[in-house]
């Protein structure tokens, strides 16, 4: 008898304690906090719509939860794939990227052109300015994929290139007198700690050649401050003067010129042994963009489904919620509640839930992109991804139709239901 | 001088419910005619099917006649439409059902406060009247319970609380102790039959059970939809 008296006790001690914890467990939900704020704020003052309509919403806790995190987890995913889709086919674009033209071999862009084009290209009215613009592509001291680029240029000519941007640290005449010299992006020194004088090492990927260069000057407030420039003069001596530069880079005197000036560089070197395409910078940009496919329509499309999946969970939980509670807006109704006020009841609950829910996935999305060093986790990949006020405006009005969204069909079943079949409806 | 005859506070006239389940009618109330004085309390009765849920929701406002009338202190309720008729009921009828019906998630207080809601007394005057509500079905120290720490018998006071917070005229009863064992319910009967004799309520209340009716001033019985004597 002992024996199962004391099995009991144990059972019952175990019982206890597991409750105890989940109790304990529960103040970890700030759904919790809030029921538990709302009840003082009654206490003391008595009840009021608003905090009847905030008591009764969060009477499932374990519902409410869900809810908003499913429209936090949502709205979190459609303001990722809105910045994303803005990052990707919005390029870091300025005044002067449309003044800026790429030219390059037609067959591939990994084919030279011969340095002789130079003398034609500069000929070409409207031009007012080209350099050689190759990419070297090395990596940074032991790093086995380095982030930023580094072009090789005619320091003189690139000079007046840079429409914009200017010169931070140093000077941009140490660089072109220093054949060694380099002129970097202010990102790519803070990133590595580098200040003026100090050396780069470069390991060659395609190049089958090292650089050391040292550091002359440093540019900030380009639309990218993360590259590197240096003497194209250099890269030649290294290779042994093969006569070749990987682009041409040019300015044009007004965007209203870029066109013809594309078609004439164009046509100067038709039929030769190296066909140029030229472009401008911007176009340029969207052509390798759009090698990552369509991605506007398929971001579009992911957030669409995103967004109906969104719709689907919140309607049917709001149904379920009053579903529960036709029995009591039945009593409520009896007691003297119009149907526009039990309407707004409705609307109240579903749009509290949708609010919190953006607030936390919408904020939660911003803190994110905002405090993660993205370019550093992405490997250059990303750079900016901006959460702009109008892309969360975005998640916070698709939250707040669907709030008012999924309380219609709920107030529409309310209206239906007269009183007397309300209160006959089982708990 | 002899007092005035007491003006009846609800008038039935030919009252007749038909419901319409596909081919055939159910008539739930037939020509049914009763007047009511205040501070009566009323005690419905007959056996189940016989129509007195069907009444009693009509006259408290929340249930329409097929036709004839029903008019509580000289208002045909059937005429008003629904927003007005809500006002009414609010100011006007008490609600007290079989299963208590109040708000789970709110304290027996805040449930009594409910229809103050909709009323236009300062938060200062809601909760005297509350308190007052509370007092006068004896839960005064229990306001700050929910239902479910409640005995059956206290929420249902709760409720006579709640129905009789906005001081109604008319209160209404669906078999308000049939869940309730019998201490309670003749706690709760004394209750209802305490406010008819000194606040001058005027109650109608449906039972099955005849120690309750024995509570009323006066019993109908109602027989398939129609009312067979009316025993003073
Ligand atoms: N919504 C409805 N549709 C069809 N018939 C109904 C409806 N509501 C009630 N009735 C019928 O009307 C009649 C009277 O119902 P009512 O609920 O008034 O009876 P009651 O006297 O309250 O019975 P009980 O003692 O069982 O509560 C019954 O025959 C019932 O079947
Ligand atoms: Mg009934």
């Amino acid at each position: 008898m002992g024996f199962i008296t004391d099995y009991i006790q144990l059972q019952k001690a175990k019982l206890a304690h597991e409750r105890a914890f989940l109790h304990l467990l529960r103040w970890f939900s700030p759904l919790v906090w809030l029921d538990y704020l709302l009840r003082l704020i009654v206490r003391r003052f008595g009840l009021s719509y608003l905090t009847f309509i905030g008591i009764s919403a969060l009477r499932n806790q374990r519902r409410a939860l869900l809810t908003i995190i499913s429209v936090a987890v949502s709205c979190a995913l459609l303001v990722t794939l809105l910045t994303l889709q803005r990052e990707l086919t919005v390029p870091p674009e300025s005044e002067a990227a449309s003044l800026r033209i790429i030219a390059r071999n037609k067959v591939s862009l990994a084919q030279p052109l011969p340095a002789k084009q130079l003398p034609i290209i500069e000929k070409i009215p409207g031009v007012v300015a080209v350099s050689p613009f190759t990419f070297f592509g090395g990596n940074f001291r032991e790093e086995t994929v380095t982030s930023f680029a580094q072009f090789a240029v005619d320091p003189v000519r690139f000079k007046d290139l840079i429409v914009e941007g200017h010169i931070a640290e140093g000077t941009y005449e140490a660089f072109i007198k220093d054949r060694t010299s380099c002129f970097v992006g202010a990102d790519t020194m803070k990133r590595y700690g580098l200040k003026i004088g100090d050396k780069m090492r470069f390991t060659g990927t395609f190049y089958p050649v090292d650089l050391d260069l040292k550091i002359a000057a440093v540019f900030q407030g380009t639309v990218d401050d993360r590259g590197v420039f240096f003497h194209h003069k250099l890269l030649d001596e290294l290779m042994g003067d093969p006569g070749t530069v990987g682009t041409w880079y040019l300015r044009v005197a007004s965007a209203g010129v870029a066109n013809d000036v594309i078609a004439r560089v164009n046509k100067a070197f038709e039929n030769s042994s190296a066909e140029v395409r030229a472009e401008t910078e911007r176009a340029f940009q969207m052509g390798f963009i759009s090698m990552l496919g369509n991605v506007k329509l398929l971001i579009g499309s992911i957030s669409a489904v995103v967004v109906f999946t969104l719709v689907l969970v919140t309607v049917s939980t709001m149904s379920m919620a009053i579903r529960e509670r036709f029995r009591e807006l039945a009593v409520l109704k009896a007691l003297g509640f119009r149907r526009t006020e039990l309407f707004s009841f409705i609307l109240a609950e579903s749009f509290g839930l949708a609010a919190l829910g953006a607030l936390v996935g919408i904020g939660g999305a911003w803190a994110f992109w905002t405090f993660m060093d993205l370019q550093k986790m992405t490997n250059g990949f990303l750079i900016y991804f901006e959460v702009t006020p109008r892309i969360m405006a975005t998640g916070a009005v698709v939250a707040a139709l669907l709030g008012i969204v999924s309380a219609i069909a709920p107030s529409l079943a309310v209206a239906r239901t007269s009183v007397v079949e309300g209160l006959k409806t089982l708990d | 001088m002899a007092a005035p005859p007491p003006v009846s506070i609800v008038v039935v006239r030919d009252l007749s419910k038909i419901y319409r389940q596909g081919d055939i009618n159910v008539t739930a109330l037939n020509s049914v005619s009763l007047d009511i004085a205040p501070g009566e309390f009323v005690v419905l009765m007959g056996p189940s099917g016989s129509g007195k849920s069907t009444l009693l929701h009509i006259i408290a406002g929340i249930d329409q006649p097929t036709s004839g009338s029903a008019k509580v202190q000289g208002i045909d309720i059937a005429r008003l439409n629904q927003s007005q008729l809500a006002d009414w009921r609010n100011q006007n009828v008490g609600f007290v059902f079989q299963s208590f019906n109040l708000i789970p998630v709110l304290t027996a207080a805040e449930n009594v406060e409910l229809p103050l809601l909709l009323t236009n007394l300062s938060r200062k005057e809601r909760r005297l009247q509350t308190q007052t509500a509370l007092e006068l079905v004896g839960l005064a120290d229990r306001g700050h319970h929910r239902p479910d720490q409640l005995s059956g018998g206290q929420q249902q006071r709760a409720a006579i609380a709640r129905a009789l917070v906005t001081d109604p005229a008319l209160i209404v009863a669906d078999e308000p102790t049939g869940n309730l064992d019998a201490k309670s319910a003749a706690d709760v009967l004394e209750i209802l039959q305490s406010l008819t004799r000194t606040a001058g309520k005027t109650v109608v209340m449906v039972t099955h059970d005849p120690k309750s009716a024995a509570y009323g001033s006066r019993s109908l019985h109602l027989e398939k939809g129609e009312l067979v004597n009316d025993a003073k």
